[in-house]
């Protein structure tokens, strides 16, 4: 499927999974040992309705248990909400660790096996995404864009409309509260 | 001696003299050092021992490989192409590729002006930086061991550059370098010799032109296309060799036309002109090269080379615009009639709307004044009213493939939605942001005109820059380098490179007033300098006004254009050669040495589009100079990042030659990275300014920025990893050190001893002498 963004078009053979389905995609994160979310500053600064992207984000880690690495300036507005990040790195920092299998991850108890992303400017997502794709064998990643990204393991097809967009975090809250 | 032994030792004695010759050995002014005019293999080993802690990090474009006829072959999952090659090896000779692409061009640019120069004045041509400037060419004196004193001596100097040049293509070729190591050393060397092409080609520029030197106080230019006289006759000029553009002004003068005739530019070429003539000004950044044309203002434009979009003909001539190509390297397809006679030539532009290459600058120069003198009178010029353009915008079908388009993802399709509806804001702040590719048009299924239809929300007021200063003077360096060696000037921070800004204009502006209130030594070349003097305080103020122009703490200075990026590493250069008085002659090592471990600088390309960028971002990672790079410039696909907590940062103490045995600072964390937005990047610029040498009151205070700017940008508490850059409770900023010394308890800190003289040379097999920096 082609991404929203011109610029993210994929001239490659290894394309994503589309998971159309907010219960699949909760449902492969529900699988994984040791999560991590990545936030990036698109979440301060694109809402969905009325509300802030982040406070979705912050919602969908506290159902899922998912630890956060917040990006860029994310953490300052994390504070705000009272919600601490489990670390602050920048997005090119972050993936330079994750592509060792022997990090240790963000809470020390050995690197991650399923990394999301949201909120990730969205042409450096995808670069990041390459980046994983090729270097860490070892790990999944999903894309929770609306924008689509091929270069993740699991991507959204491209959402346009906030209510549907809305609805897919709603179902996804959903399904993964009390599971972690 | 075996006859082969004895062969090979004449051999490398004959280089030697070779050497020596070219660099004129017999000269006294300094000892020749271990590597004159090195080539690949002779400072592989600093590049290794570089690439040991900063390591090579890839981000690939594309799955495949498309190099050759065996292609196209899929590098996914660890398979390798017919050739052999994987994937990290492939994007390793890709960015070797787009170094040599940006050191050709500079390398051409002062092959062009200097042949050119000599031609006018002779080889023997001496150069004369001014009084303030004695070390008038670091980076080749450091480099090569030259120190040139004609224009023959710089073209010695690009000679160099030349051989260099085809050496590092050819190992791009397939079945070639097999190592992505290897390429990374190669792809350092081409920025090296990038850096001499820079400082040859502004060298040769400021002597045959006359251009500032030795003066801090250049006059302010003023800047923006709503401060061009669109009344009068209005030649602009793009690109970045300003031989044309200049003798155009010659031509003026002689004619008593300079106050008549409107000239301006886009790109560095206008920093030139605008170097040149005091009447000169500045349209803007290299992103605004489609608005400008489209607007019509100009009478005629002249283009050279570089950064030069390759539609300016078609677009010039729906703008109703002539077109003088001035450069062989982009001709556009063009009659090339530099033989025809000057008035025949106006002739057929003018009247027969010709579009012409002409490659001879002085006539160059002439034509375009002429051609504007006849134009202008019947041209109509000027930005399209609101109204119109709402018009326009109202056949928008709110399809959003223009958004989709964007390189920048601006939300174009629902600013001109808004816009329709007589709501200019949104389409304002998204002309702010864009780069005016039109690449939102050529999607647009209703052809609306969208780049035209941003004339009616683009600000028209006037801005001012710099005019550019070149090199730094040798006083400067005299008075600062203690405190910026000691750390008590907290860094040299250097905005350079090109205008694909994610957010805009204001982001460069932001970040060098927040460095230049914090009393860092603030630096500025091309586009970002220009872009930096787009933004006005609430005083009505640029950046360009609120600040002193000297290489000292609190100063905003513009070198110039970008080959005057040179200076920037020159003052580096200068602050181990002057200051510390370290031989810098053939000393390539040392003085890289001296810089990492000492001199707090960090470039910041906030907008790097081109190979250019790339090729002068890698040659100041050569020099040990960290460059941050905006989120565009994950393109280039591959960036150098070391792992603070995980990697091996004993280095050697140049006092006892030993290796130290306690944990030393990450400092400079890494020497390329992507950062993603203006916030964090403030808060790493500080962090990137720290070394190794800073006195305990150098690091409280690199330490103090450091902490508020996290505090002001990331989050209330300390940096996570600021007990890695605090070695006794001395380097404890006193602003902060209840909290800090809270923390440092907290996890157990211990303190450690500051390590004497920090050093890599010897922690790798090296013809570097340690005794020189000592």
């Amino acid at each position: 499927m082609k991404p929203y963004w011109d610029v993210n078009i994929l001239t490659g053979t290894k394309t994503a999974r589309i998971i159309e389905d907010p219960v699949q995609f909760a449902g492969l994160i529900k699988k994984a040992t040791r999560p991590l979310y990545i936030l990036g500053p698109d979440t301060v600064d694109r809402k969905i309705g009325d509300k802030l992207f982040l406070k979705y984000c912050l919602d969908l880690a506290k159902a899922g248990n998912l630890p956060i690495c917040a990006t860029a300036h994310v953490q300052k507005k994390m504070e705000e909400f009272g919600v601490q990040p489990n670390s602050s790195y920048d997005i090119i920092e972050i993936v330079n660790h994750l592509k060792d299998p022997e990090w240790q991850g963000v809470n020390k108890e050995g690197n991650h096996d399923l990394i999301v992303f949201s909120g990730v400017r969205c042409d450096l997502a995808e670069r990041g995404l390459a980046t994983l794709k090729h270097f860490a064998p070892h790990l999944k990643t999903m894309a929770l864009c609306r924008f689509s990204h091929p270069n993740a393991d699991f991507a959204l097809p491209v959402i346009r409309k906030d209510e549907k967009w809305q609805e897919y975090f709603a179902s996804l809250i959903a399904n993964l509260i009390g599971d972690r | 001696m075996s006859k082969k032994n004895k062969a090979e030792t004449l051999n490398i004695i004959t280089n030697q003299v070779d050497t020596l010759n070219i660099i004129k050995g017999e000269d006294t002014w300094e000892p020749v050092g271990p590597t004159p005019l090195p080539q690949l293999p002779d400072l592989r080993n600093w590049s290794m021992r570089l690439l040991k802690t900063y390591k090579p990090f890839y981000a690939p474009f594309c799955d495949l490989c498309c190099n050759c006829t065996y292609g196209k072959c899929d590098l996914t999952s660890g398979k390798k192409g017919a050739c052999g090659i994987d994937i990290a090896t492939h994007q390793a000779r890709w960015v070797l590729m787009q170094c040599c692409m940006g050191l050709a061009c500079h390398g051409a640019h002062g092959r062009h002006l200097i042949d050119h120069l000599i031609e006018k004045y002779g080889e023997d041509y001496k150069i004369d930086l001014g009084m303030q400037v004695d070390v008038e060419a670091p980076i080749i004196r450091t480099v090569m061991g030259l120190k040139p004193e004609t224009l023959g001596d710089l073209r010695t100097a690009v000679e160099y550059v030349e051989r260099g040049l085809i050496h590092l293509v050819s190992s791009t070729h397939t079945g070639q370098e097999g190592n992505n190591l290897d390429f990374e050393n190669k792809a350092l060397h081409a920025g090296m010799l990038d850096h001499v092409a820079l400082e040859l080609t502004d060298i040769a520029q400021i002597v045959g032109y006359g251009y500032p030197t030795s003066i801090a106080d250049t006059p302010l230019v003023e800047l923006g296309w709503g401060a061009i006289d669109k009344t009068k006759p209005v030649v602009l000029a793009i690109g970045h060799n300003a031989a044309s553009v200049n003798s155009m002004i010659d031509y003026l003068r002689d004619n008593d036309l300079e106050d008549k005739v409107e000239v301006c530019g886009i790109c560095c070429t206008a920093h030139d002109v605008a170097r040149y003539s005091d009447k000169a000004k500045i349209v803007g950044h290299l992103g605004k090269q489609l608005f400008f044309i489209r607007c019509g203002i100009a009478d005629v434009v002249m283009t050279d080379e570089q950064c030069v979009r390759p539609d300016v003909p078609e677009e010039a001539r729906k703008a109703g615009a002539a077109l003088i190509a001035t450069s062989d390297k982009i001709s556009y397809g063009l009659e090339d009639v530099t033989e025809k006679e000057i008035d025949e030539i106006v002739r057929l532009v003018s009247e027969e709307k010709r579009q012409v290459l002409i490659l001879n600058p002085e006539k160059a120069g002439a034509v375009a004044a002429k051609v504007a003198v006849v134009l202008a009178p019947n041209r109509k010029k000027g930005f399209i009213d609101t109204e119109a353009a709402i018009e326009l915008a109202k056949d928008c079908i709110a399809c959003d493939l223009c958004s989709q388009a964007c390189p920048n993802m601006l939300s174009i399709g629902k600013a001109i939605k808004q816009f329709a509806a007589n709501d200019i804001a949104m389409l304002s702040e998204t002309f702010k942001r864009c780069f005016t590719c039109g690449k939102c048009e050529q999607k647009c299924p209703q052809s609306i005109p969208i780049v035209k239809i941003m004339q009616a929300v683009a600000t028209k007021e006037r801005y001012n820059v710099r005019s550019g200063r070149g090199p730094i003077h040798d006083v400067e360096i005299r008075q600062v380098g203690s405190p910026i060696v000691l750390g008590t000037i907290p860094g040299i921070v250097a905005f350079v490179g090109c205008s694909n800004y994610p957010k805009g204009d204001e982001e460069v502006a932001d970040m060098m007033d927040e460095f230049a209130r914090r009393k860092y030594i603030v630096c500025a070349s091309g586009c970002a300098a220009m872009a930096a003097g787009m933004v006005k305080d609430k005083e009505g103020k640029t950046i360009w006004e609120k600040f002193p122009p000297g290489f000292e703490a609190g100063g905003v200075l513009n070198v110039g254009s970008c080959v005057a990026n040179s200076h920037i590493v020159g003052a580096a250069i200068k602050v181990a050669n002057i200051f510390a008085k370290l031989p810098g002659r053939a000393n390539y090592e040392c003085i890289a040495d001296y810089i990492i471990n000492r001199v707090g600088a960090c470039g910041v390309a906030w907008g790097a589009y081109s190979q250019k960028a790339l090729a002068i971002g890698t040659g100041c990672n050569r020099w040990g100079i960290p460059v941050v790079l905006g989120p565009h410039s994950a393109k280039y696909r591959r960036l150098y990042l070391s792992r603070k907590e995980e990697d091996d940062w004993n280095i050697m103490d140049g006092r006892t030659e030993k290796m130290t045995e306690e944990y030393v600072e990450p400092a400079p964390e890494h020497l390329a990275i992507v950062i993603e937005s203006k916030e964090r990047a403030m808060v790493s610029i500080a962090k990137y300014c720290i070394r190794r040498n800073d006195t305990p009151v150098g690091r409280q205070i690199k330490l103090n920025h450091y902490i508020a700017l996290h505090k002001k940008y990331i989050g209330e508490g300390l940096p996570d990893d600021l007990h890695l850059f605090i070695r006794k409770p001395t380097d404890v900023p006193m602003f902060f050190k209840r909290e800090v010394m809270e923390y440092l308890k907290e996890i157990d800190w211990k303190p450690r001893q500051q390590v004497g003289l920090p050093t890599l040379i010897n922690t790798y097999p090296t013809k570097a002498n340690i005794a020189d920096i000592k």
